[in-house]
């Protein structure tokens, strides 16, 4: 069987449009979470 | 310029948070549309009310939520330990760079698959099939017997004829060739599988809750085809809808994420 080459734009629309959402909730987790983080080892060190 | 500075003065919590969007990012879509996805839920509820508990210094509540978050992990890990092995396996699964067919073999694949399936169903014979999509079923085709050979509906219908010794177990497609047959899945968990369903229901679900399969099953009982993908069973479907679903669900690539 023959390979198939995924195309650069497929990736980059597939990339908006597979769980947009899930992308969206998952990036504010993350921002949460990092400022946390930070901030519990602001204040341990402090 | 200004923005190439702030990028090298703020490099390292871009990076940081980049990884950690990528982490959660693919444990919660792991979790979409397993028996999981409610708790999911709950607990981004539980890390926004911690949020503003802090934001707002109710202490008390603070104290609360930090034991319940405490004992929650522990919890969890024991109430989902399934889930996280079946996500552990899928890591180590996963095919990095695994090839694609092109458009008129997968045509010819699946029109092998389905007239096969068509046939034996119409003379009530139970068979059972799976298409590896991205997840490697290699393990899986070593329980059963190694065949290599190019998908036809009439080697199909004979490994599914009784009497053959190999028409018990599953049959395995792997880049666009039978690898296996007679091959043993997992049987699903699921409590709540109706009871019309057989073990090769149950099998189907099984495997399609290690790995992202695409199972074809033929129902003796019913003569029924049904096809399962990623815990979800479509029943009873006709062969253009198993033809239009099986294109839809081998073309998405979801690998990408």
């Amino acid at each position: 069987m023959v390979k198939q080459k995924v195309g650069l734009a497929y990736r980059v629309a597939h990339f908006f449009t597979y769980h947009p959402w899930l992308k969206i909730l998952s990036l504010l987790l993350s921002v949460i979470v990092w400022f946390y983080a930070k901030g519990e080892i602001n204040r341990f060190s402090n | 310029m200004n923005f190439i500075n702030l990028l090298l003065q703020y490099w390292q919590p871009i990076v940081e948070i980049l990884i950690l969007w990528f982490v959660i990012y693919h444990i919660m879509l792991f979790f979409v549309g397993t028996r999981a996805n409610n708790v999911l839920k709950g607990i981004i509820v539980l890390v926004l009310a911690f949020l503003l508990i802090q934001v707002f210094k109710l202490d008390i509540l603070d104290w609360l939520l930090t034991k319940l978050l405490g004992i929650s992990v522990i919890a969890l890990l024991i109430i989902f330990h399934p889930e996280i092995r079946q996500g552990l396996a899928r890591l180590g699964q996963r095919h990095l760079f695994g090839p694609n067919l092109h458009e008129e073999d997968l045509d010819h694949m699946l029109k092998e698959i389905v007239t096969a399936t068509e046939n034996l169903s119409k003379i009530k014979l139970g068979a059972l099939i799976a298409i590896e999509k991205n997840d490697s079923l290699t393990g899986y085709i070593e329980s059963g017997v190694a065949i290599d050979s190019r998908v036809s509906s009439d080697l199909i219908e004979a490994i599914f004829t009784p009497n053959n010794p190999l028409h018990d177990g599953a049959l395995i497609v792997q880049q666009g060739r039978i690898a296996a047959a007679g091959c043993l899945f997992p049987l699903a968990v699921n409590q709540e599988l109706s009871r019309i369903f057989g073990t090769r229901h149950r099998a189907a679900l099984g495997l399609s809750e290690e790995s992202d399969a695409l199972i074809i099953i033929v129902s003796e009982e019913r003569s029924d085809i049904s096809l399962v993908y990623k815990g979800k069973l479509y029943k009873d479907l006709g062969r253009d809808e198993i033809l239009t679903k099986i294109k839809e669900i081998l073309k998405s690539k979801e690998r990408n994420g």
